[in-house]
């Protein structure tokens, strides 16, 4: 029997969701295609959404109408902001979330969503007629015809699972693994590759001694996720703090022939930024401690997660490393660590689309990029969706600019510097980072949301009603107040008061120790009707006023060099002036514009001079 | 190789009487249209490569025995096939020729056309291609080196070194930011003070020597500044070495500012002589004075120039006045004559004894003058900065440094002190061209006169 679809999403983590979710809500038929139903939406490896950088992520999926947002919220047990004693545009917010309730909150919202079926499947190929995508076939017999497919498949290609001297074909967790669907993407002519990543012990909460650990609380005053969220999630949760010692640091250096990391049993890349303990401890070998972070895997459950430890030593080296830990000494393992190999593609092989530039209606998300992290991996997901569903309805396809979201520098960087190892996504990342914040993430994405039919009317409702708050502060906050009036509140304050003439509330906010939040509560006349968000957004623009212009006119330089469209056909090799190294991988990736150029790994700015130089010259 | 379809002409040689110009093509078509006019001597010869060959040069009316010499692509200046003509001198002949190339589909090239050709080519950095335009237009022989570094990169080198330090500096505070739980903050701070406050002491080491670019560039300015016969114009006469100015006994004979530039062992000058000090009734006269007293604030270097057999006049005190704070050379002059003049009383260290009648004491003012510009401390190899663009950035980097350290004392979030640190790495960047500012790329080639 042939099923007909317009779209089929290939894979059911953080991404195929995402993809899956952006597709139906947009009224595409869509075809949600998993290996097994229980692992949608599956934290396959930390129990927390969010931190540096990612934190951002989520709230500009929220922004555009995705999901994550909204999930994380509805599962946190524990909540705080990283960075919250530095600059706003670097607090990023990281939740512990509930594990189980994650993955059934999740599952739950796609099962109800309309346009969307989900079955259990292995992709075995993907039939492409004439450049296009046809039909995808499963293992077991499935044949469904589609002019799209998305593959999100995570670390399931080819994946296997090391520890120690054990090793298995099997994905995350024992779930079963995906074989033919490598071969299938070979044939159709995608290099594939081989990366790592790993993850930490699992550990029986009531067999470690808290008392003798530091304890870290959520905090409740912060933002969410989700701009929708109206009840914050309480603290239920805490996380403690423990750390390596010489003791643990001897026994890994003295087994490193015991680690697959380091016999050679591990073929593949694995992440610089999140490393397994044994690489921490030889590359930082002056170190005496490492850091690490106990958390709650959920409420329903006695395991916990050892963050920061992530190994993969055979077991019983890893039941001595734990228990060489403070706090830990009588630690009972409950799931091993261990490091798993999985196939990916060079994602510059794809438009900033995420479609194939190869093949038409293909598109990649997540992991099979060459990405880590379930927020990167939701990020693209819900913009491979997007673009997916703008080009089945005939619409122009939504590219974000690196200058309004980190989501628009993950996928430039994806698609335009090759990855040679899991890439995370980091606050460095973005150049223009002062402008893209958490807390203004809504109002740089949300009309783009609108446009590609993932925003609705509740949601787009209540964004005007934050504008116009917003624009109503405009001149409320202009009041001024003599310097009697406010002697009291600068004393508390511990600010300042110089000068005869008056201030008005906005000059109060420029200064360094008023914050929204402590201005609201001393003028709660005037306001206390307005929410804290929105006098916010007036703190942090007159906070860092000078340094938003700065950087308002670096974008608006750059803006020109992303107008200026470089020929696709351009032979990069013939520009002598370009360094060797420039020409081939200028012909490699053939950049549509001039930033992008600029942004290739191996392409200098002496490079651009020459290409900028080189288009005039033609243009005459 | 960037080869634009069209091939470029222009004169390469300044317009005007001379004993040879040069006419230069760039492009795919300039040895076809060279071998359609020029006619070498022995006629079994060809434009052999790199290698002059003597001919006629014919089309229409225009006739001439001349040289030609081509250069194949890549081995070229620009890496495009060129070939220049060498012709006899002369407005006419040489426009002629230059039309009748344009009359044969070559096209006059714009303003450093070649360069950017050589540029985009691979011949030569940003920085380089301003070196170019230097030892084209230098004066004198300390300029043209100052254009050969840049020409050698050496700019290049330190400008680097430079943004590298810079880019560590960055790199430091992007760890601090992206992994806040390894606690790294305190560490950093001091890290990158130390970077920035060493960075910046280099930028301004750099930037020191731009008054020494500056005499090098546009010259030393002095004045000869003193009363009505105190051999002010002799001085002037002597230091030039020919009869510039009128000399006379009479008091009052220059009236105006004269300028006149030497150059002394490769160091340009520009010697201002002025009207003599006193009272006087004379309206002329006494508007020369005025421009005379004008002029102190423009000189770089103020030559006293005191009459030795002469007491020190009321003119000479007011003169000590005018010229307090400035850097002053005092010039005894009539040496040869009895001192009458109460030298102790003036109250500037530098003097030196001369007279202009023998010639004594000549030599050792310029060597004074030579001891000026170059400090002392700055000896020939060292870099100098000559460009004007440069010592902007050079100036923004600083400035945005000390912002950077300012912020970064005030406790200011490292975040916001990362843009004021990339802001000083753009600034360098423009230097050198490695930051894409397309504005700075356009003002160097539109620097460039036609021919090159």
């Amino acid at each position: 029997m042939i099923n007909k679809y317009d779209a089929v999403v290939i894979g059911s983590g953080h991404a195929g969701s995402e993809a899956a979710l952006a597709l139906a809500r947009t009224g595409i038929k869509t075809l949600l295609l998993t290996l097994n139903l229980d692992s949608i939406g599956f934290l396959a490896c930390n129990p927390s959404i969010g931190g540096t950088a990612k934190g951002h992520l989520v709230c500009e999926i929220d922004a555009l109408g995705g999901e994550m947002g909204i999930n994380a919220d509805k599962s946190t047990i524990q909540r705080r902001m990283l960075n919250s004693s530095k600059g706003y545009a670097v607090q990023s917010l990281r939740v512990q979330a509930d594990k189980n309730l994650y993955h059934r909150e999740l599952k739950k919202v796609l099962e109800n969503t309309e346009n969307l079926d989900i079955r259990q499947g292995e992709v075995s190929d993907i039939v492409v007629e004439n450049g296009k995508v046809t039909t995808v076939k499963t293992k077991q017999g499935g044949v469904y015809e589609t002019q799209v497919a998305i593959i999100c498949s995570g670390v399931y290609l080819q994946s296997r699972i090391i520890i120690g001297e054990y090793s298995k074909d099997v994905g995350p967790n024992g779930f079963a693994n995906s074989t033919d669907l490598s071969d299938c993407l070979t044939k159709l002519g995608f290099n594939l590759r081989r990366f790592k990543t790993g993850t930490p012990v699992r550990i029986d909460g009531k067999s470690i001694d808290y008392t003798r650990l530091e304890i870290q609380k959520g905090e409740d005053n912060i933002q969410t996720f989700s701009t929708l969220t109206k009840e914050k999630p309480a603290n239920v949760s805490d996380c403690y703090l423990t750390y390596t010692n010489l003791d643990t640091h001897s026994l890994i250096l003295n087994n490193l022939d015991k680690a697959p990391m380091y016999n050679g049993a591990i073929e593949g890349t694995g992440p610089r930024y999140c490393p397994s303990i044994e690489s921490k401890v030889v590359r930082f070998a002056d170190k005496e401690r490492h850091q690490l972070f106990i958390e709650p895997e959920g409420l329903d459950t006695n395991e916990v997660y050892l963050q920061g430890f992530s190994t993969s030593m055979p077991i019983d080296l890893q039941e001595d490393m734990v228990r060489s830990l403070k706090g830990l000494e009588n630690a009972k393992i409950m799931r091993d660590a261990y490091a798993i190999e999985y196939d990916c593609i060079d994602a510059t092989t794809l438009y900033p689309t995420l479609e194939s530039k190869s093949i038409s209606g293909l598109y990649f998300a997540g992991q099979i990029n060459g990405t880590s992290g379930y927020e990167e991996a939701a990020a693209q997901g819900l913009i491979a969706g997007i673009n997916a569903s703008l080009k089945l309805r005939g619409e122009e396809p939504l590219i974000l600019k690196r200058s309004e979201s980190y989501i628009g520098v993950l996928i430039d960087d994806l698609v335009t510097k090759e990855t040679f190892e899991p890439y995370r996504m980091m606050t460095s990342r973005a150049e223009y980072r002062l402008t893209l914040r958490q807390d203004n993430a809504d109002i740089r994405l949300t009309e783009y949301g609108r446009k590609c039919g993932l925003v609705d009317n509740n949601r787009y409702n209540q964004f005007l009603q934050y504008l116009e708050e917003i624009k109503t502060l405009d001149t409320i906050l202009d009041k001024i107040y003599s310097p009697k009036e406010i002697k009291d509140f600068f004393e508390k304050a511990g600010e300042t008061l110089s000068g005869t003439s008056g201030l008005s509330l906005k000059d109060m906010l420029r200064r360094n120790k008023i914050t929204a939040e402590i201005l609201q509560e001393n003028f709660p006349d005037i306001l206390s009707q307005y929410s804290i968000r929105a006098i916010k957004q007036w703190e942090i623009n007159l906070k860092y006023e000078g340094y938003l212009k700065r950087q308002d006119i670096q974008i608006h330089q750059a803006k020109k060099q992303e107008e200026k469209n470089l020929p696709t056909d351009l032979d990069y090799s013939e520009i002598k002036g370009l360094r060797l190294e420039a020409r081939q991988k200028l012909n490699d990736i053939k950049p549509m514009t001039l930033a992008q150029a600029s942004r290739i790994s191996g392409v200098s700015p002496a490079d651009i001079s020459v290409l900028t130089v080189y288009l005039k010259t033609i243009q005459k | 190789m960037v080869t634009t379809e069209k091939t470029i002409v222009a004169i390469s040689t300044a317009i005007g009487s001379g004993g040879i110009s040069i006419i230069r093509m760039s492009g795919k078509s300039s040895l076809d249209i060279a071998k359609s006019v020029f006619t070498p001597i022995k006629s079994e010869q060809d434009l052999e490569p790199r290698k002059l060959t003597l001919g006629t040069f014919k089309y229409k009316d225009i006739s001439d025995k001349c040289m030609a010499v081509y250069f194949k692509a890549p081995f070229s200046y620009t890496g495009e096939d060129i070939v220049e003509f060498h012709l006899h001198g002369g407005i006419t002949l040489t426009n002629k020729v230059y039309e009748s190339l344009v009359d044969l589909g070559c096209e006059p090239a714009s303003k450093g056309e070649f360069s950017k050709l050589a540029f985009l080519n691979g011949k030569m950095s940003l920085d380089e291609a301003e070196g170019v335009i230097d030892l084209i237009n230098a004066e004198s022989e300390s300029e043209l080196r100052a254009g050969y570094d840049l020409v050698q990169g050496k700019l290049k080198n330190e400008v680097e070194k430079l943004q590298d330090v810079l880019t560590e500096t960055l790199a430091k505070i992007e760890v601090t930011l992206d992994y806040p739980e390894e606690d790294l903050e305190e560490e950093s701070i001091e890290f990158i003070r130390t970077r920035l406050v060493n960075c910046k002491s280099k930028i301004q080491d750099l930037l020191s020597t731009a008054s020494l670019g500056r005499a090098i560039k546009e010259g030393t300015k002095i004045l000869i500044y003193g009363k009505t016969n105190a051999g002010k114009s002799s001085l002037l006469n002597a230091l030039l070495n020919y009869e510039r100015a009128i000399v006379t006994d009479i008091q009052g004979t220059t009236r105006d500012v004269i300028e006149e530039t030497f150059v002394y062992k490769g160091y340009k000058f520009i010697l201002m002589d002025t009207a003599g000090i006193r009272n006087t009734d004379d309206i002329v006269e006494k508007i020369g004075i005025d421009r005379s007293k004008n002029s102190i604030k423009s000189a770089d270097i103020v030559l006293f120039v005191v009459d030795s057999s002469t007491n020190l006049s009321e003119e000479d005190y007011e003169i000590m006045k005018d010229i307090e704070g400035k850097n002053t050379i005092v010039v005894i002059n009539k040496c040869d004559l009895q001192t009458k003049c109460e030298l102790q009383k003036i109250p500037f260290d530098n003097k030196v004894s001369i007279s202009t009648t023998t010639g004594e004491g000549i030599g050792k003012l310029k060597e004074e003058l030579l001891t000026f510009v170059t400090n002392n401390n700055i000896n020939n190899n060292s870099l100098v900065i000559t460009n004007k663009r440069h010592i902007e950035s050079l100036k923004s980097a600083d400035q945005n440094l000390d912002t950077a350290i300012n912020n970064l004392d005030a406790g200011i979030d490292l975040d916001l002190i990362s843009i004021d640190i990339k802001a000083s790495w753009l600034n360098l960047g423009d230097i050198t061209g490695n930051s894409d500012n397309e504005k700075i790329i356009d003002e160097i080639f539109s620097k460039f006169c036609v021919g090159k």
